[in-house]
């Protein structure tokens, strides 16, 4: 009854004129902004923090809120149809919304990310106004061993992500771990395979890695084949635009995972909205009657990792609303925003300032209906995109990569590293090395490594730990069975043999 | 031990590929050795590389033995093509003379000429599509992110 009680009083703020407006706003200018490749939510949301600054406490969160969901939509639209993923958590939607677009289906795997953001983001509002509380404290509870054994289930979805080798994926994902390692050791001030280039020094961004394994190495491979004319077919009417029945059937399992997954990861401090991603889709890929579709266009595999990556808007909030505590870049700026409207995060948040979270839960609701309304309707616009013949869209995709990698930090070698991304993005291609393992390998190499080491200096160099606690245990577990499936399966391809041969 | 014929229908490629990435798992560990292992505090920082180094030649001497292996038995999927390598690598070297004139002349003049090259010449299409595409594109780039989301990008000596 508290909660419904609450509700209404938010729907009551969230609902008046004003915070309407700065919702649409914000969802709005989120998107836009979102949709530039290297502009990722933190980036958003921290360009467009002075608007909200003259605002009252309410409607400054609303419209913050509403650029953070907005700009995690808008990453989407340049993964499904130029292959340029603008932030880590969009490059798996690349895998098969790409794909999707090369089959002539940009429309439909748009469609999918606005409506599964929609349901994802739905789903993460209500758990954040049920089950905020418990569930901030449950992941108080995690502590460096579990967060090793989270990043080793990350990690093992490469088994998922694996093409016909398993080895080459691994290299790719190992690849990518030694990339993490790159730059400057936050532990003892050492300075790691950074050449004396001080532009090494914070590593490499995961963003011109993305952006020159997919979007320039996708561009040089089409300069290969010299596809100058109209690679994409569009169809032309509304209904082939969008989504249809199938596709809502095929995706309602990958709506109810992505969203569950999203938001339990985005809870957790630090595990973001990319491992949400990989693991929705890992997931979905496993449960999959034919997963062999996957990679190649099937539409669970935009539904799932769009959605978690929606829900986990509401799971980040959890433990920054209720525990002052942010887990992402993107939170941290929320609560920079929150104490200087004068606001104190933490476990009185809700008993001292109702209508600030209330009326923040009921426009997420809200801010989700703009954004799905707002974004269908321009499906069909943005599917035209692909409309454009090859020797217009690839250099345009190439100028778009530069803008996106230099608009991060202003540095000219991030284009000279976006290229060379390209050239090693082109040469995984042709030698069929998949270029998802070294994105995961990249964005948790850092965060694994921190774990296995804070853990060990935990335990005095007692290995035991990682493994004896049961939540991290558990994990491990998990672990351990989705990297034994292929070795299982293998096994068993190798047993039907040697009996068929004896028979 | 493995026969010369085994040896000669390997594919060249992927052999190469393969022993690049030992060369980078040497390259990873031999670097990750002269960092400390073990402080007194825990794992050093030559601890985390020091494994993806072994684990990178581990695994791609046995990605050669596997090509080997799938060579000799005949169940290789087939030949890497570099087909069409000659206008890839065209392309790749004038987006890196693009990348070099980005200071000097500026976002939008390198990314106009960068268009202008590979319409022209990659695409091999008209210089009258090469130079309207060009100049339409990169105003279009100059309208969009600097005049209009204040993108902070290099300018050249006209002011754009």
């Amino acid at each position: 009854m508290e909660v419904l009680a609450g509700l209404a009083q938010g729907f009551g703020i969230a609902l008046e004129p004003m915070n309407l407006f700065w919702c649409f706003v914000g969802v709005f200018f989120g998107t836009v902004v979102g949709v530039l490749p290297g502009l990722g939510p933190s980036a958003t949301v921290a360009l467009l923090l002075p608007l909200t600054l003259q605002m009252n406490p309410t409607a400054g969160i609303i419209m913050m809120s509403g650029i953070y969901y907005g700009a995690k939509y808008g990453g989407s639209t340049t993964s499904i149809l130029l292959n340029v993923p603008g932030e880590s958590s969009s490059v798996v939607t690349c895998l098969d919304g790409f794909e999707m677009a090369r089959k002539g289906r940009a429309g439909p795997a748009l469609g999918i990310a606005a409506i599964s953001s929609f349901i994802a983001g739905t789903v993460g509002v209500v758990l954040l106004m049920l089950i905020a509380p418990p569930i901030a404290e449950f992941a108080l509870r995690f502590g460096p061993p579990e967060y090793f054994a989270l990043m080793a289930l990350g990690l093992s979805m490469v088994v998922l992500l694996a093409g016909r080798s398993m080895i080459k994926a691994l290299l790719s994902m190992f690849a990518g771990l030694w990339l993490a390692t790159i730059g400057i050791d936050l532990f003892t001030d050492i300075a790691r395979y950074t050449f004396d280039r001080i532009e090494l020094m914070d590593g490499v961004n995961f963003v011109v890695v993305a952006i020159g394994t997919f979007a320039v190495g996708e561009v040089l491979a089409n300069l290969g084949a010299r596809s100058s004319g109209q690679n994409f077919t569009v169809p032309k009417g509304l209904r082939n635009l969008m989504p249809n029945w199938q596709d809502m059937k095929d995706c309602r399992f990958a709506f109810f995972n992505g969203s569950l997954v999203g938001f339990f990861v985005g809870v957790l401090p630090g595990a973001g909205s990319t491992i949400a991603s990989f693991v929705s889709y890992g997931i979905e890929k496993a449960v999959s009657r034919h997963p062999e579709r996957f990679g190649t266009g099937a539409v669970e595999g935009v539904a799932a990792p769009e959605a978690a990556n929606n829900s986990e808007t509401g799971g980040a909030l959890v433990p920054l609303l209720t525990l002052g505590i942010p887990g992402s870049g993107t939170t941290a700026i929320l609560l920079a925003a929150l104490i200087l409207w004068g606001l104190k995060p933490g476990p009185l948040l809700i008993q001292d300032h109702p209508q600030m979270f209330w009326g923040l839960v009921a426009s997420m609701y809200i801010g989700n209906l703009m954004l799905l309304v707002l974004n269908l309707p321009l499906v069909p616009v943005f599917a035209q995109i692909l409309r454009l013949p090859g020797y217009v869209l690839y250099p345009v995709i190439l100028g778009v990569s530069i803008v996106g990698v230099y608009s991060v930090d202003q540095r000219l070698m991030d284009v000279w590293l976006v290229g060379g991304f390209g050239l090693l993005g082109y040469a995984m291609r042709r030698l069929d090395y998949p270029s998802a393992p070294l994105i995961l390998g990249l964005v948790l190499g850092d965060l694994m490594e921190n774990a296995v080491r804070q853990s060990l200096m935990m335990s005095n160099g007692d290995i035991s730990i990682l493994y004896s606690r049961p939540l991290a245990a558990t994990m491990l577990l998990f672990t351990a069975a989705i990297l034994a499936g292929p070795m299982f399966r293998q096994f068993n391809s190798w047993r039907l043999k040697a009996t068929e041969q004896e028979a | 031990m493995i026969a010369v014929g085994a040896w000669k229908s390997v594919d060249k490629s992927q052999l190469v590929g393969a022993l690049l990435l030992v060369a980078l798992g040497a390259f990873v560990a031999a670097d990750a050795w002269r960092w400390p292992y073990l402080t007194k505090d825990g794992p050093g920082p030559g601890f985390f590389p020091l494994w993806i180094g072994i684990a990178l030649i581990v695994l791609s001497g046995a990605q050669i033995v596997v090509q080997v292996a799938t060579s000799r038995d005949g169940k290789d999927a087939g030949r890497t093509s570099w087909k069409g390598a000659a206008p890839v690598l065209a392309g790749w070297v004038a987006l890196m003379v693009a990348a070099a004139l980005i200071r000097p002349a500026g976002f939008v003049a390198s990314y106009a000429l960068l268009t202008i090259f590979l319409i022209r010449f990659v695409f091999q299409r008209s210089w009258t599509a090469a130079v309207t595409v060009s100049l339409t594109s990169a105003a279009g780039f100059w309208v969009l992110f600097v005049k209009l989301l204040r993108v902070q990008l290099p300018a050249g000596p006209w002011g754009f």
